[in-house]
C-alpha cells in the first residue's frame, strides 16, 4: 500500500483519546498534505501535545483512524516503528541522551534503526551538525552546551533519520529569549527546505511567516483553521480572539 | 609482630579465600538485585509480592542468622533428599563457601533490589521518549539509553553494596570458611596474641575495602565526567 504524492500525509478522522475518564481529544479531523507546514497553538492543556505524540504513538489514540503516508498507526509493531521512522520528534526539553556526544546523540539511532555503518553515520551527523551550525560541539556533551544549541542538536538528531515529517512540541518554550531565534532560524531554513512540518508554538511571528494554516485547539478540540493572514487579522471564533488577545498583549 | 610470623602464608590464603567469596557474592548479588527489581517493577501482582516479602525479610534479620539457617537448612534438606536415594547416608555436608557466598549475596541483593529499581525510574523519561521517537525498539532503548542512565544512578548505593560484602566475608568464618578471621582465631590459639591479630584482619579488611572505595570513585568521575562538563 503505497501512496501518491496527491494523498495526505498524515491523516486523523474522528480521532479521540481518553487518559482514563478524561477526554483529551475530541474528534480530530485533520489532513497534512507533503511540504505543508502547520502551526498548532492554544491554552495549555487543550491537548495539543497529545495530538502531535499521537502521530508518532507516543500516545495511543482511543478511537477513529490515523494514517501516516499510507500506514495506518494499529497495534501491530512494525508499521509503529515504521511510521517512526519517516517522523522525526523534537520535545520541548530537547531530551538529548545525556550520557553520549553530541555525535554519538546524532548516530547512535542511525546505526541501531537504520543500520547505517559507523563512519558514514558519523558523515551524516556532521553534515546535520553544520546544517544547524554547531559542527565544532560534535564531541563535546549534551550539559556542556547551551539551551538553544541543544536544541539544535536534538534538531539535528531527527533529521539524521531522514524523516519524511517534522513535529516540534514547543520547541523554543524552555529557551532564554536570546536563544529563541537561533532555533526558529534552523526551522525556517528546514521550511523552505520543504520539510513537511507541524510545530506547536506560541512564536507567532514564525506562525504568521512560515505557517501554511494555524491550527488553534481548546479543551481537546480543534476550534479554529485557517490561513495565518485570517487566523491573526479575522479570528471567527470568541475563543480564538481570547487567546490571541492574551497571546499578544506579551 | 613477630607472632605474626609463620601465620603470613595462612593469612595470604584467607584473604585469596575473602576475595573468591567477594567475586562470587558480587555476581550473585547483582543476579538478586535484578530478579528482586524486575518482580517489584513487573505489573504482575504475584511476582511484586515476593519481591516485597524477599526485602522485608532479608533486611529485617540478622545477617549471621540467615548464613547459619542457610548453611544447616542446605545441608539438612540435601541430607534428607539423598537418603531417598541411599538411606546409608548419615549426613551431606554442604561447602561452607557457597553456603556463605549465597547467603551474603542474598542479603545484600534484597538491599540491590531497591538501589536497582530506583536506577530505573531514576531515568530522565525524556531520553526514553526521544529513543522511541527516532524508532528504536523497546529492547534498544534499553541497552544503549536506560542502562548507561541507571550505572551512573546506582553507583554510589552499589559501592555501599560492595562494602557490605566484603565486610559480610568476615562473618562466614562462623560456619568453618577458612577466610583471614578463620585464621586469626587459630593464630591466637596458638600464640594468645589476640590484639595483633585482629588488627592485622582488619588491615587486610581495610585494604580490601580501599581498593573499592577507589575503583567506585574513579567510575563514579568516569561517569560524571558526561555530567558536570569536566573533561
Ligand atoms: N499521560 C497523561 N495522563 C493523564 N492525563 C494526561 C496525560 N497527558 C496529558 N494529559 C492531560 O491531557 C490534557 C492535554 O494535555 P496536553 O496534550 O499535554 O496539552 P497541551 O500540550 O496543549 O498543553 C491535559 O489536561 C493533561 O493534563
Ligand atoms: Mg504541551
Amino acid at each position: 500500500m503505497s501512496a501518491s504524492d496527491a494523498d495526505p500525509l498524515i491523516q486523523m478522522q474522528n480521532v479521540d483519546k481518553f487518559f482514563g475518564d478524561f477526554q483529551a481529544l475530541k474528534n480530530i479531523n485533520l489532513e497534512v498534505h507533503r511540504g505543508e507546514r502547520i502551526v498548532v497553538c492554544g491554552p495549555s492543556g487543550s491537548g495539543k501535545s497529545t495530538m502531535i505524540r499521537c502521530i508518532n504513538r507516543l500516545e495511543e489514540h482511543s478511537a477513529g483512524r490515523i494514517i501516516i503516508d499510507g500506514n495506518e498507526l494499529t497495534d501491530k509493531v512494525k508499521d509503529i516503528d515504521a511510521v517512526r521512522r519517516e517522523v522525526g520528534m523534537v520535545f520541548q526539553s530537547f531530551n538529548l541522551f545525556p550520557h553520549m556526544t553530541i555525535a554519538k546523540n546524532l548516530m547512535i539511532a542511525q546505526q541501531l534503526v537504520r543500520k547505517t555503518p559507523k563512519g558514514q553515520a558519523r558523515e551524516i551527523a556532521m553534515h546535520y551538525l553544520e546544517r544547524v551550525k554547531i559542527p565544532e560541539q560534535a564531541d563535546k556533551y549534551p550539559i556542556q552546551l547551551s539551551g538553544g544549541q541543544q536544541q539544535r542538536v536534538a534538531i539535528a538528531r531527527a533529521l539524521c533519520m531522514q524523516p519524511e515529517i517534522m513535529l516540534f512540541d514547543e520547541p523554543t518554550s524552555a529557551l532564554d529569549p536570546e536563544m529563541i531565534s537561533e532555533v526558529l532560524d534552523v526551522m525556517i531554513d528546514l521550511a523552505n527546505d520543504g520539510m513537511t512540518m507541524i510545530v506547536v508554538t506560541h512564536e507567532m511571528g514564525f506562525a504568521r511567516s512560515v505557517a501554511d494554516r494555524v491550527i488553534f485547539m481548546d479543551a481537546g478540540e480543534i476550534v479554529e483553521e485557517a490561513k495565518p493572514e485570517e487566523f491573526f487579522d479575522n479570528p471567527v471564533h470568541e475563543r480564538t480572539k481570547l487567546f490571541l488577545s492574551q497571546i499578544l498583549a506579551h | 609482630m613477630e607472632a605474626l610470623t609463620g601465620w603470613w602464608d595462612d593469612y595470604a590464603w584467607g584473604s585469596l579465600v575473602v576475595a573468591k567469596v567477594f567475586l562470587t557474592s558480587i555476581g550473585l548479588m547483582v543476579l538478586f538485585g535484578l530478579i528482586g527489581a524486575g518482580a517489584k517493577l513487573s505489573n504482575i501482582r504475584i511476582a511484586q509480592k515476593l519481591a516485597g516479602a524477599y526485602t522485608v525479610i532479608f533486611r529485617g534479620t540478622p545477617e549471621i542468622l540467615v548464613i547459619l539457617l542457610l548453611y544447616f537448612g542446605s545441608a539438612i534438606a540435601l541430607t534428607s533428599i539423598t537418603q531417598m536415594f541411599d538411606p546409608e547416608v548419615k549426613f551431606v555436608d554442604v561447602p561452607p563457601f557457597w553456603a556463605g557466598t549465597f547467603a551474603i549475596a542474598i542479603i545484600v541483593g534484597s538491599y540491590a533490589t531497591e538501589t536497582f529499581r530506583g536506577a530505573f525510574l531514576g531515568v530522565s523519561p525524556g531520553s526514553i521518549e526521544a529513543a522511541r521517537a527516532l524508532g528504536m525498539s523497546p529492547l534498544q532503548t534499553f541497552i544503549y539509553i536506560r542502562i548507561p542512565e541507571m550505572w551512573r544512578i546506582a553507583l554510589p548505593p552499589f559501592g555501599n553494596h560492595m562494602l557490605s560484602l566484603i565486610k559480610d566475608t568476615a562473618l562466614i568464618s562462623i560456619i568453618g570458611l577458612n577466610e583471614t578471621l578463620f585464621v586469626a582465631k587459630q593464630a591466637i590459639a596458638t600464640t594468645n596474641k589476640p590484639f595483633t591479630m585482629y588488627i592485622f584482619v582488619g588491615l587486610i579488611y581495610l585494604a580490601f575495602s580501599s581498593a573499592i572505595t577507589l575503583s567506585v570513585m574513579g567510575l563514579e568521575k568516569f561517569g560524571k565526567r558526561t555530567t558536570e562538563g569536566a573533561r
